[in-house]
């Protein structure tokens, strides 16, 4: 048992126990001087304590059994009693843990001279030396005449602020020893770099009263909530997760006073000592002496608030089939309410652990422990999502500010980097994309493209240009288009998924409500508005209303939304990509009939889409087998083996969220030339020479699509420079998408025209031809008057004479339509009469 | 047989106690344990196991409760339904110079020094409750259970009970020096009590009085609930919504609730703690010393050893949709398809499909067809399988129910909703009493939450600032009237029935058998041959060619009927005949939907 670091063992060392306990701080009274020594003394001459709510961790319950729980100190020294006023001396005691609250007799310790925190080797001078040197002498570029601590604490004090940030980075940076030691004790630790503060203080400012405290945070790794075991307690840790409950703020009282009842005299302010008050007997006075005539006098007591939170395990932390673990945090006095529920934050703080409290009558000790955070520090990370982008974006905040790197995160970009310089990365990423999903590589590229995303302009006339590109995918069903949808859905950093069938205008947009508690309007977010900044994607986009379709104008091209109700007028930003999918009218798609009367959406809408991909179920043997072969793969195979060098969906996240946050590419002057180069070529395929017939090949909206997508294609390079063959990429995929949905199916032409009006050059010129030879058939036989004809009649005769051509009674209804309008005939329900 | 110089079953804490000071006196530091296993775990699991002492061990159930006394050896069997955390406790303390362990209880049988050296372990916190939708005959049945203490010991027990808990630890003491010292004569002593137990298995539950009866549960087995504590498990052991048979020590402590009225500060902080909405004198603790995961098979009684032959198994299959087409009225395609709808379940995960899952739309069903076949099918198969609900939906019960599990944080549980089913539950849905009506906020998310199962055999639980996807596996079964637009069947097929007749009844002994049945094929594995596989592509191909229509889901969908197909005949890889039986089957089926158009 000789092994065992049993408290006995250090009891029977050098050092009695008394001493060891006090020694954190009376040692650092003894090693200031003398100056020291007159600042105590003239404090303890305040006849008041100071205020007890500096105790950071007023957990006084905790007192009496942790301090055995931890055996490598075995603080078991619950039994000694000072509750002398001393603790004035050490205004900053961190923590219930009596070295604090015994520090007071630090006297009888000063001669003693190498002080040891207790169970260790770690040297109470060497630490308190150690913070005095990094609080003075750190600075974060050599170029910085004062320290950059030191600047700090003169603006704490210019402010009266109570605490001193310290970012535990730049501990580690100057000092990795001091760091092990902060975060191995923290209780000791933080003790000593409270009083090097107050002792710096008062140096500064010998009138400033406030105790300003140490706040570290930014440890340098931060453990999961899950991860936290017996081992940690009474270590420094770091926890990131989600507020889910705040207590109300709990007023802790922390010094009482009595008045007596009988002569009305006010005790002396009484401190707490481990959670407990303890009520005088007898009336102070010497002329009284009542018994039990003591009564609390509440307001000239002194409280400090408290607040317990709960903080829950971040999904994303979270293994398969468990629920999310929760701790509970302490927070005092300025933590009190700096995090709400749902906020996401880091936390940084010290594992404490307290035995139950069992009744006094109660004889069995009971053996559990409850286990909470005595919060230092808290950090917000993020109010919404956090997502991997966001938690990038944290990172890299930090990254930023402290000059230096967290190692994890300059790994992971590293390898992110490296990925990128793989020559096939575009392809590997297009087949990482649904993996599931064979075949519509074409398809997937659009997509890569569209979560990549192009660079959004605002030019300072205050025209701005979309970033954004939109994809519309139309096709048969069965072919996988909502796959694609829920994939892209859960890739996408930010982003909302909705079913058209279920989509109102409002709730896609924005709505006015009225809240029911205080009945004032109040604006809530719809579904574009909320996956700014991601992609929105709307599933059987046909099937919407159109009243909710006639929305998604403004989103997407101005990429805001408008609202003008019940006394609410605000334009949201709504920067989303949108990525709908439709089913042809009819369930399936006829190839005869254009996109437009295909899906019966308006030409208007569908502009906007920079790419609309028609996936048609092509009765092809190939594919068939492929389908077939990939649906036994599906079921005889293990899934997982059958997916071989993809890159997994968390990679492909943060390869993602990366490229967007860092990646900013812009135009080399070889790809701009290209690009007009390209458009103009795009626009003369229209014209025919020696035809009449003017198709348009390209808008000025696909030149945008265009920007975008090249720019998209050089993100996934990780490329700052959109080069020719990025350009000459888009181009393609463009062409991709338009040859399936803008393709005059029947001369095999490029038209935009289907696209803006929905109606190809050459209907235009059939339902003209239609429109005349219909005319003339009624010419010939009707008379202007007689008897009307029957729609079918004239069908007969039209087939008759145009030979050949496929006519239907939609395509004649059309023109006696026309001709009807023109005055020519009259339309009763079936029948035809000229006039 | 070895004896045991202590009785696992009667005083198991000892045998811990005694395998701690055998560790502790080998040498090993109980410092450096860290909670791991010293050795009573595998002297647990020899006694359970290898010496046959499961079947002593009492069941806990709300009968059992009455009589079960507190630190024996109990088991339960339950679905883990929330996890708590982890709970830290004082695993290792000194007493004097004698290292003692508190695991397994939640009191120190010791009394602890504060200012003695102790060590803290951690233990996980899961709640269980009885895996709902469990049928009565997957119960563990009565005459199973078996009160096995003697009745010499009752009194010794209770006496100790009333004294001081001081004392009480000096009995244990000696007890266990006792027992150490005695190891020789145990032998003789465990031989007398197994002289008694006969005639104790003959006292009733109710003869025993109990000594903490003024602590009766709910009789509701609805509202039975277990704290199962468990000691060195791997995290990825235990999963949300798994069925687990733990045996472990039963504490039932109402002197643990005394802590509750103790003004303490920070306990009335952390009031939102889940452990104080579980008081010990309502929810049963065990601490668990060993525990498995169970199958469909450890529900059944009896276990009928037939063999995997087919033609036994071909008979079975045989009689089974025969009782399956009596029940659906004549319809034998339906019972067909029954049988493959019952055998399923989902055996692997791509991406988002679940793969092997076959829900099925009986279609054309009307007020009267639903209400006696509707019934008759629900009775049918509450007697073929373990788990099983059913839900009649109504445009009122989509805007009430609570469909799928929230977080409360108030009291920082889990609140059960009605999905949260354990793997291989049987849901039916019956949708024929829907009506047009409005649904409210929570009836939309109701109907997304079930179309989210139907597709993806995912639920969502609610966890109010997000949502997490849990993982689930359930035999959808939809009754409507016309195809279900709000549920998306795999299958869907209109039901039609030729006679109203009852079917005859059926004896306990063949339910029996099929409910082995179902439980046995179920669990089968699968293969195919590269030919056969070859002959599947090329059957599919065609299939396609000749009607567009057909999507990958309809293919995947023919496909997991073969492997259904197959198992149902006890095989385990595909044949060409079976194949051919999915063929005719599926154009059965087809014929049907479209006749019906």
């Amino acid at each position: 048992m000789a092994s065992d670091s049993s408290p006995a063992n250090i009891h029977g060392g050098p050092l009695s126990p008394d001493s060891l306990a006090s020694s954190p701080i009376g040692n650092t009274f003894s090693s200031p001087g003398d100056s020291r020594r007159q600042k105590r003394g003239r404090r303890s001459s305040y006849a008041t304590p100071p205020p007890p709510s500096d105790s950071r961790f007023a957990t006084p319950d905790a007192t009496p059994t942790p301090s055995s729980t931890n055996p490598r100190r075995g603080r078991g020294r619950g039994r000694r009693s000072s509750t002398t006023p001393t603790a004035a001396a050490t205004p900053s005691s961190t923590d219930d843990a009596p070295p604090s609250s015994d520090a007071g007799d630090g006297d009888d310790i000063d001669e003693a001279p190498p002080m040891y925190v207790w169970g260790t080797n770690i040297s109470v001078q060497d630490v308190n030396a150690a913070i005095l040197r990094f609080l003075r002498h750190f600075r974060e570029n050599p170029q910085q005449i004062e320290g950059k601590y030191m600047q700090a604490i003169n603006h704490v004090i210019e402010i009266e602020g109570e605490s001193l940030d310290v970012d535990a980075q730049d501990v580690y940076d100057y000092d990795s020893d001091l760091y092990t030691k902060m975060v191995r004790y923290p209780l000791e630790v933080l003790a000593i770099f409270d009083i090097v503060l107050m002792d710096m203080v008062s140096r500064i400012n010998p009138l400033f009263e406030k105790h300003i405290q140490a706040r570290i945070f930014n440890l340098r790794s931060s453990t999961s909530m899950r991860n936290l075991n017996p081992s940690d307690i009474e270590k420094m840790v770091s926890l990131k997760g989600m507020i889910i409950r705040c207590s109300s703020i709990i007023p802790e009282i922390r010094e009482a006073v009595f008045r007596c009842l009988v002569c009305g005299y006010y005790s002396d302010p009484i401190v707490v000592d481990r959670g407990r008050i303890n009520e005088p007997t007898i009336c102070g006075k010497q002329e009284c002496l009542a018994r039990n005539s003591m009564t609390l006098v509440h307001n000239r007591c002194r409280f400090a608030d408290k607040q317990i939170v709960r903080l829950q395990e971040t999904p994303n932390e979270m293994p398969e089939g468990g629920t999310p673990h929760t701790v509970s945090l302490l927070m005092h006095d300025k933590l009190v309410d700096a995090g709400k529920p749902g906020d996401r934050v880091e936390v940084t703080g010290i594992y404490r652990a307290m035995t139950v409290r069992i009744g006094q009558t109660q004889r069995t000790v009971k053996s559990i422990f409850k286990t909470y955070i005595d919060c230092l520090h808290l950090k917000k990370t993020d109010k919404s999502r956090m997502d991997v982008e966001e938690q990038m974006e944290t990172e890299d905040r930090a990254n930023r500010n402290d000059n230096d790197f967290s190692v994890d995160y300059e790994d992971k970009v590293e390898h992110l980097k490296e990925m990128s310089k793989q020559p096939d990365i575009y392809t590997r990423l297009t087949r990482s994309l649904a993996p599931n999903i064979w075949e519509l590589d074409d398809v997937k590229k659009g997509l890569l493209c569209q979560l990549f995303g192009g660079n959004a302009l605002k030019l300072p006339s205050g025209a701005s240009f979309r970033g954004d590109i939109n994809i519309l995918l139309v096709g048969d069903p069965g072919t996988s288009k909502s796959q694609l949808l829920q994939y892209i859905h859960k890739l996408s950093p930010r982003g909302l998924y909705t079913s058209g069938r279920g989509s109102s205008a409002v709730g896609l947009t924005a709505y006015v409500a009225k809240d029911p508690e205080t009945g004032e309007t109040v604006l809530e977010s719809g579904a574009l508005v909320l996956s700014d900044r991601g992609i929105c994607c709307i599933d059987e986009f046909d099937k919407m209303s159109d009243n909710a379709r006639s929305m998604l104008h403004e989103v997407m091209e101005q990429q805001t939304v408008s609202i003008a109700k019940a006394g609410i007028i605000a334009s949201l930003n709504a920067r989303t990509s949108v990525l709908a999918c439709a089913n042809p009218i009819g369930s399936r798609y006829n190839p005869r009939l254009s996109v437009i009367d295909n899906i019966h959406l308006p030409p208007t809408l569908l502009s906007r889409f920079d790419l609309i991909y028609l996936i048609l179920d092509k009765a092809d043997e190939q594919t068939d087998r492929r389908l077939a072969k990939h649906v036994v793969a599906l079921h005889f195979e293990n899934p997982e083996n059958s997916d071989h060098n993809v890159i997994d969906l968390p990679m492909l996240t943060a390869y993602v969220s990366y490229a967007r946050k860092h990646i900013h590419p812009k135009l080399s002057d070889e790809a701009a030339e290209e690009l007009t180069r390209g458009y103009v070529e795009m626009r003369r395929r229209g014209n025919f020479p020696g035809s009449s017939k003017k198709v348009i090949t390209a808008t000025p909206r696909q030149i945008e699509s265009l920007i975008r997508l090249s720019e998209a294609l050089a993100r996934i390079r990780f490329s700052e420079w959109v080069e020719k063959p990025d350009v000459l990429e888009a181009f393609r995929l463009l062409e991709v998408a338009m040859q399936q949905s803008a393709t005059d199916h029947s001369t095999g032409t490029i038209d935009m025209d289907l696209i803006t009006t929905g109606v190809s050059a050459s209907e235009r010129m059939r339902r003209d031809n239609m429109v005349s030879t219909t005319r003339s058939i009624i010419m010939e036989k009707m008379q202007l008057g007689g008897p009307s004809t029957r729609l079918l009649e004239l069908l007969e005769e039209l087939k008759k004479q145009s030979a050949g051509a496929e006519v239907h009674l939609s395509d004649l209804r059309n023109a006696i339509a026309t001709l009807a309008s023109e005055g020519f005939v009259a339309i009763h329900g079936d029948s035809v009469k000229r006039i | 047989m070895v004896g045991l110089p202590y009785d696992c079953l009667s005083n198991p804490l000892g045998a811990v106690r005694l395998t701690f000071e055998k560790a502790v006196a080998s040498g090993s530091d109980p410092a450096s344990f860290e909670g791991k296993d010293w050795g009573a775990a595998d002297l647990f699991h020899d006694f359970l196991f290898d010496n046959g002492g499961l079947s002593q061990v009492p069941m806990l159930n709300p009968s059992a409760l009455k009589w079960v006394q507190p630190n024996t050896l109990v088991r339960f069997r339950g679905m883990i339904q929330d996890m708590l955390g982890n709970e830290f406790y004082v695993g290792a303390h000194k007493d004097g110079d004698i290292w003692r362990t508190n695991k397994f209880t939640d009191t120190s049988q010791f009394p602890m020094a504060p200012s003695s050296d102790m060590r803290i372990w951690e233990r996980r916190l899961l709640y269980c409750i009885p895996v709902p939708g469990q049928n009565s005959w997957a119960e563990f049945s009565p005459e199973a259970v078996k009160n096995p203490y003697t009745n010499s010991l009752s009194p010794q027990r209770e006496k100790r009970r009333r004294e001081d808990d001081a004392t009480m630890s000096d009995v244990d003491m000696q007890d266990s020096c006792h027992e150490l010292q005695a190891s020789l004569s145990a032998k003789k002593m465990r031989e007398d009590e197994m002289d008694f137990q006969p005639l104790n298995s003959q006292k009733t539950a109710t003869e025993e009085t109990s000594s903490n009866a003024s602590l009766v549960l709910d009789a509701e087995t609805k509202s039975f609930s277990c704290l199962v504590k468990i000691y060195d498990s791997p995290e990825s052991n235990l999963k949300l919504n798994d069925v687990f048979e733990f045996v472990g020590i039963f504490t039932f402590d109402p002197d643990l609730t005394a802590d509750k009225d103790d003004s303490d500060e920070l306990t009335h902080g952390f009031g939102e703690d889940a452990l104080l909405h579980l008081p010990s004198s309502k929810v049963p603790r065990l601490h668990c010393l060993v525990h498995r995961k169970l199958a469909i098979n450890d529900f059944l009684s009896v276990c009928p050893t037939l063999e995997l032959k087919s033609n036994a198994v071909k008979e079975l299959r045989e009689a089974l949709v025969g009782h399956l087409t009596a029940v659906l009225g004549n319809d034998r395609v339906t019972a067909q398809y029954m049988l493959l709808h019952l055998l399923s379940r989902v055996h692997a995960r791509a991406d988002t499909i679940a793969v092997g899952k076959l829900s099925l739309n009986l279609t054309c069903f009307n007020k009267e067809s639903a209400s006696v076949f509707g019934n008759r099918l629900k009775l049918a198969i509450e007697n073929l399988l373990p788990f099983t609900h059913y839900l009649p939906l109504t445009v009122d019960y989509l805007n009430t129910v609570s469909l799928s599990p929230k977080k409360d944080y108030n009291t920082n549980r889990l609140v059960s909703g009605v999905l949260q089913l354990a793997e291989g539950s049987h849901l039916t849905i019956d949708e024929t009493e829907l009506q047009a009506g409005t649904l409210n906020s929570t009836g939309v998310e109701n109907a997304s939450v079930l179309k989210s199962l139907m597709e993806f055999q995912k639920v969502e639980y609610d966890f109010t600032y997000y949502k997490m996807e849990m993982n689930a596996d359930v035999q959808l079964l939809i009754l409507s009237e016309g195809k279900s637009n709000l549920l998306p069947a795999d299958l869907i097929l209109p039901f039609q029935p030729s006679s109203v007749d009852s079917p005859s009844e059926v004896d306990a002994d063949m339910l029996k058998t099929w409910r082995w049945y179902l439980a046995t094929m179920r669990s089968l594995p699968h293969s195919i041959e590269p030919d056969m596989q070859k002959v599947v592509e090329d059957d599919l191909v065609a299939a396609r060619q000749a009607d567009r229509s057909l999507g990958s889901q309809d293919l995947s969908r023919w496909l997991t009927m073969g492997r259904l197909i197959s198992a149902s005949f006890g095989e385990t890889c595909l044949t060409m005949e079976h194949w051919q039986m999915v063929k005719e089957l599926e154009r059965l089926g087809r014929e049907r939907l479209h006749g019906n158009m």
